[in-house]
């Protein structure tokens, strides 16, 4: 049986408020088994590692606990009072007692008595769980609900029952294409099976776009570089590159290939060049009295940090100073790692605004022009006799086309690719001195203890598309199981091991690990289709499951390990944006393209310089787009953005904290994209509501929120209505200045009606309900 | 419907079902205290490890690198050798950064302005700080600040995160993470900006970032123009009874919503909307001086929140009074590559009265005891000439500090005869982080937040008390 899984560290501090929880906590402390990877890792890594591990220069006494071996040296099976291990974690004396005291970290009660318990039990050693390949626990064709029941049962819980049809649907838009059903929708998705609402958002362009938010957190995109003056940098064909690979549903196999070696696949494509633009994702910097060699070290470290963690789960950032403490990754291991990007084209200090290498990405109508003038020139040439004097009048055609063509190839689109170059030669770093030349020379490799690539014959040196070939390769068990946790996590709440960016001694260890393998096989198995493993995760009963919580469940689940019910979370930044701008009616569809500017406070940039900025909000259409293309600068996130978590993108991010802060209130209640979509909303209502309070305030709730007000909401919505509808009664000129708020054309035939109704939007976009997915 | 009561219920349900994933100990308690309402008055009783000298930090931040050997660093050898050759034994081996070209032929720059003694103390200070020179005696001058990063940017990351990789938590997020925070009405973290006197090197949001902490942690920054506070400004057209009807009845609409949700989000969310209701009156009375009686503005140099250094020392002790936990005065200017002997008076003229008006401003406030005021930029400068100017120095700079517990009229610390080494009682900067952190009752080795599963501190692995200056 398993138990909950609640730190040890802080125990103390919830018992010390909740005496509730205590006596749970305590019932569940020791197990009748006590399992290695469950109960007993989780305390080594964190409490023994950092002195008995990995890192051979801080391992004390020679003693090592994270191997079989080693364990073995200071523990008798069956016999704790015998083992060295438990003499020294349970004596009294300073200078026996382990951890140290000097080191701060401390054994509780609970950790000596599992210790104990295992002890006596035989003391069975096992590997970190992730480092195993996955296996296949079973054949059913959707083992979700299999393995879930099955742990419900032995914890003696019984799943939460479906959620309501509507709110299935709804939930299906949100998560799948992260858009609010329209009421027409949501008529319509009433009709269908859930399997085939399931296939018709999974077919919609805006599921890329859903997609590929926690993809571009985690590759870091954005449109400046970072560093200093935090200059622009083109890279948004990248971003568009990754929402069409998830509409295509290109293979994860392919799509990592081509990311991570696009420009070395032979005769490349401009899409697979397009996608190479991930390894010049980095920060980078112009600053002056910069130095170039410095900062080529911080550019290899951030690529080892990020495709450690994108692909691999991993923290080897760790690595980069001294062996990882918490798990076998070696100091070597981190250099080794840098040496594949090696062969990049780049410059540690580059000189302003240039980014070499990049590709210009030409439009058709842009490639269209060029092919004409490209006939055009050399025949107006031939116009020219060869003595024609100056003023010759066919000098003068041929120069405007000239200039055209230059015109046409100067406003091109022109992003940064990776293109390979003779590869610079790679230390190891000590303590990451990049002033230090001493180290050892290394060529590309994976880390040693997950095995090795053999070098291919005639060839010298590993390259990055071995290195993207070995990542999806059935020889590394962890990039499946890093995927499919991660997509978990967006339609189930949270990871099936929580910690998502670290599936290493140091992670969590996984509630369902049977599960997570069997997603991860089904994923490798099906071609890594990624479709197919959303639709595998959102055709489970476990999905379809109320988010409700029990009162039992509250006490004994607190945190919905379990999955007894659905989770609810609010939406991420740019589906707060999204769906207000949905729900008005303002959003502009279009998929792809260039980055744009939303409404932002004005000065909000004036702390950049090299050059100063002058940030211009977008025109036209391109005010309305989704989230996914707003400007995304990295010192200076757009304020909306940040208050609602996402995150710089400085460095590779895997998961959103969710905060629930003041500075949001404000953003829903004062920012202009808010107060325009509630004003262009009510224009709706008034034209498609009906004609009374209630039937407009019923469509209004309808098309936010996809249910119908209750009794208590409407009448404080009436009362509502009429303390501001008498406000703008007394004050009309008030009333007309209100709905300026926005660029969009006023359209009001009755302003203080459209007023006072642009308030009671503005309140349901307040709703906790209306951001949030249930 | 009676929602306060409804509230305090939510609230203590929510702690319940709260993912305490990644949270110390100490700081769980003001997650905690965050979220309950103003009445419970727990905010007060955080368990702290150390007693608390300080409850309060302000920090006076010289983004561009002040030059010590124009400010508090008096090296009269260095004037001697003014135009010699900067021996090879000091300089061999160590990073530079624009003089990098020259690296064969640095020569030594003389100090630019002169010192004089003040105070009983008898502090030596540059002349182009009349004013700092009145405080000698209220403040202990590190003169063996030393850093890891050359460049404007990572050093600014490095002194605010104490980390070179960016998104790292900040020190005012640390501390308001661990200590929470003693006002409702306004962010525990607040960041003010001014600029004037030298090149204008930008600074990133990262340096008031809350990294991995939790959003509410962050810091905030206050406009000197437009809304002080992003969107804190109602939508034109409307009054602000008629915005104080859509706040009320967003509240209760999410209360009445959540009858049926029964979501403990939603009361947070109910909770954080009084908050914004509360800023909407509190921040306009902040930024207003027009209580400040003339003397004081006159003290600090400044008619109004008008954005300038003055004004915004002015307003950190507002602030300061009404429980801001930490503030940070970003002046940007320092970056004398050249010109340095006029530039140094004129951005010296910017920040020397309302940093000196500060401490004198607390301290007849009886408020000096218990909050600090640190004077300090990212680095210094180099002793060796770069034109008129000095290039970015980090192994040696000068910095002090006022009030919360730090002894009064001392220096401490040392650089060479060059001012280029410090050589005695080095304090680097994860020293001083874990400096201000003690005198803030907090133990900088048990201040810990899990994160990519490691338990991160402000000082990593490093840091020790600098005991010499408290």
């Amino acid at each position: 049986m398993k138990h909950l899984s609640i730190k040890p560290s802080i125990l103390p501090v919830i018992c010390r408020f909740i005496p509730a929880l205590f006596a749970i906590s305590l019932a569940h402390a020791v197990p009748e088994k006590v399992t290695f990877n469950e109960d007993i890792r989780p305390i080594l890594s964190d409490k023994c590692f950092a002195c008995h591990g990995f890192d051979k220069n801080a391992r004390e006494a020679e003693l090592r606990l994270d191997t079989a071996e080693g364990a073995a040296s200071v523990i008798k099976p069956g016999d704790p009072d015998k083992s060295e291990l438990f003499q020294h974690i349970t004596a009294h004396d300073p200078d026996e007692i382990m951890p140290p005291p000097e080191t701060i970290k401390k054994l509780t009660d609970a950790d000596r008595n599992l210790i104990r318990k295992w002890i006596e039990q035989g003391a069975e050693y096992e590997s970190h769980w992730a480092y195993l390949k996955p296996v296949r626990h079973s054949s059913d064709k959707n083992a979700i609900d299999h393995f879930i029941t099955k742990e419900l049962k032995e914890q003696d819980l019984r799943a939460s029952p479906p959620a309501k049809k509507w709110r299935l649907v709804r939930r299906l838009y949100q998560d799948l294409i992260g858009l609010p059903p329209t009421a027409q929708e949501m008529e319509e998705g009433l009709k269908m099976e859930h399997a085939q609402l399931v296939d018709h958002l999974l077919a919609s362009p805006h599921y890329g776009e859903k997609m590929a938010i926690p993809w571009l957190d985690l590759v870091r995109y954005a449109d400046s570089v970072g560093y200093h003056g935090d200059q622009l940098v083109t890279v948004s064909p990248y971003r568009d590159y990754v929402i069409n690979s998830f509409n295509a549903n290109k293979s994860f196999e392919e799509f990592t290939r081509e990311q991570i070696a696009g420009d070395l696949l032979p005769n490349p494509t401009e899409e697979q060049l397009i996608a190479s633009g991930y390894n010049r994702l980095n920060m980078t910097s112009e600053e002056g009295g910069a130095q170039a060699k410095e900062y080529l070290a911080k550019y290899a470290g951030d690529r080892v940090r990020t495709t450690s963690s994108v692909w691999l789960g991993s923290t080897l950032g760790c690595a980069e100073c001294h062996d990882h403490k918490f798990d076998p990754y070696l100091t070597k291991d981190f250099y080794t790692m840098a040496a594949f990007f090696a062969d990049l084209e780049e410059k540690g200090v580059y000189s302003a605004r240039a980014r070499p290498p990049q590709i210009v990405l030409y439009t058709d109508e842009e490639k269209a022009r060029i092919a004409e003038l490209d006939k055009a020139i050399p025949e107006s040439k031939a116009r020219i006799p060869k003595d024609a004097p100056k003023e010759h009048p066919e000098r003068a055609v041929l120069k405007e086309l000239e200039d055209e063509k230059k015109k046409v190839q100067g406003a091109a689109l022109s992003m940064v690719i990776s293109k390979a170059v003779k590869p610079r030669t790679v230390r190891v770093l000590a303590r990451g001195n990049w002033m230090d030349d001493s180290g050892e020379i290394v060529l590309p490799a994976i880390p040693e203890f997950l095995g090795k690539i053999n070098l291919p014959e005639g060839k010298e040196r590993l390259t990055r598309l071995d290195l993207a070939n070995w990542i999806t390769s059935p020889e590394n068990p962890l990039t499946a199981r890093t995927f499919a946790n991660r997509l978990w996590k967006q339609f189930y709440g949270s990871g099936i091991s929580g910690n998502l960016d670290d599936l290493g001694n140091q992670g969590d260890w996984p509630m369902h690990p049977e599960l997570l393998d069997w997603l991860a096989l089904e994923f490798v198995e099906s071609g890594w289709d990624i479709k197919q493993l959303v639709r595998t995760m959102v055709n489970s009963e476990t999905y379809k499951q109320s988010s409700h919580p029990r009162s039992e469940l509250r006490e004994v689940d607190p945190y919905n390990q379990f999955f007894a019910r659905q989770a609810r979370f609010r939406l991420d930044a740019e589906l707060v944006r999204d769906s207000a701008l949905s729900i008005s009616d303002l959003l502009v569809r279009d998929v792809g393209g260039r980055s744009v500017r939303p409404y932002q406070p004005e000065k909000y940039y004036q702390h950049l310089n090299f050059p100063r900025r002058n940030y211009q909000a977008s025109k036209g259409n391109d005010q309305y787009r989704r989230g996914v293309y707003t400007h995304w600068q990295r010192t200076f996130l757009h304020p909306m953005m940040k208050s609602f978590d996402a995150p710089s993108r400085e460095e590779c991010a895997a998961d959103r904290p969710s905060s629930n802060t003041p500075l949001q209130a404000l953003v829903l209640l004062n920012d202009p994209t808010f107060l325009e979509a509630a004003r262009v909303f009510s224009e709706r209502i008034l034209a498609e509501g009906g004609e009374d309070f209630q039937s407009r305030l019923t469509w209004a709730f309808q098309e936010t929120v996809s249910r119908k007000p209750n009794e208590n909401e409407s009448s404080e919505m009436k009362i509502l209505y009429e303390k501001q509808r008498a406000r703008f009664e007394k004050d009309p000129a008030a009333a007309a200045e209100y709905l300026k708020n926005g660029d969009s054309p006023v359209s009001a035939k009755d302003p203080i009606e459209s007023a006072t109704w642009m308030s009671l939007s503005r309140v349901l976009f307040n709703l906790h309900e209306m951001i949030a997915r249930y | 419907m009676d929602y306060q009561r409804f509230l305090l219920d939510q609230t203590r349900r929510h702690f319940l079902k709260r993912n305490t994933k990644g949270i110390g100990t100490l700081a769980l308690a003001s997650l905690l205290n965050q979220n309950s309402l103003g009445s419970e008055g727990a905010r007060n009783a955080l368990p702290i490890h150390i007693p608390a000298k300080c409850k309060r930090v302000i920090w006076l931040y010289m983004a561009g690198g002040p030059s010590h050997l124009e400010s508090f660093d008096y090296k009269p050898k260095l004037a001697e050798m003014n135009g010699k050759p900067m021996p090879k034994s000091i300089t061999e081996g160590q990073q530079i950064a624009q003089l990098q070209s020259q690296a064969n032929q640095l020569k030594c720059f003389g100090p630019q302005h002169n010192f004089s003694r003040h105070g009983t103390s008898g502090q030596m200070i540059s002349d182009v700080f009349p004013k700092i020179a009145e405080i000698a005696d209220d403040i202990c001058v590190v003169k063996s600040l030393n850093t890891e990063q050359i460049n404007h940017d990572p050093a600014h990351t490095f002194m605010n995160t104490g980390s070179i990789i960016p998104g790292r938590p900040s020190m005012g997020s640390w501390l308001t993470y661990g200590l929470g925070s003693e006002t409702e009405n306004l962010p525990g973290f607040v960041v003010l900006t001014s600029a004037g006197g030298g090149q204008g090197q930008p600074i990133a949001a990262r340096q008031w970032n809350n990294g991995f902490l939790p959003g509410r942690f962050q810091g905030v920054e206050f406009q000197s123009s437009g809304d002080p506070v992003h969107y804190i400004s109602r939508p034109k057209g409307l009054s602000d009874a008629g915005q104080e009807d859509v706040i009320r009845a967003s509240q209760r609409m999410n209360a009445l919503g959540d009858e049926a949700l029964d979501d403990p989000e939603i009361a947070t969310k109910i909770n954080q909307y009084e908050m914004a209701f509360r800023m909407q009156t509190s921040v306009p009375e902040l930024v207003d001086f027009s209580d400040e009686p003339k003397h004081i503005l006159d003290m600090y140099g400044t008619e109004g929140a008008d954005g300038s250094f003055a004004a915004n020392c002015l307003m950190a002790r507002r602030m300061a009074e009404r429980g801001v936990r930490f503030i940070q005065c970003y002046h940007r200017g320092w970056d004398h590559h050249g010109g340095l002997k006029k530039g140094m008076e004129q951005t010296a003229k910017f920040v020397d009265q309302g940093s000196a008006a500060l401490v004198k401003d607390l301290k007849q406030r009886g408020m000096l005891e218990d909050t600090m005021v640190i004077w300090a930029g990212e680095f210094g400068r180099t002793p060796m000439a770069q034109g008129s100017g000095r290039d970015h120095h980090i192994k040696g700079f000068s910095g002090w500090l006022a009030g919360g517990g730090i002894k009064p009229g001392i220096s401490y610390g040392e650089t060479d005869d060059f001012g280029y080494h410090a050589v005695k009682d080095i304090v680097h900067v994860h020293d001083l982080h874990a400096t201000i952190l003690h005198q803030l009752g907090i133990d900088h080795k048990k201040l810990t937040y899990r994160f990519q599963g490691r338990d991160f501190r402000l000082t990593d692995v490093h840091g020790k008390l600098v005991k010499g200056i408290i």
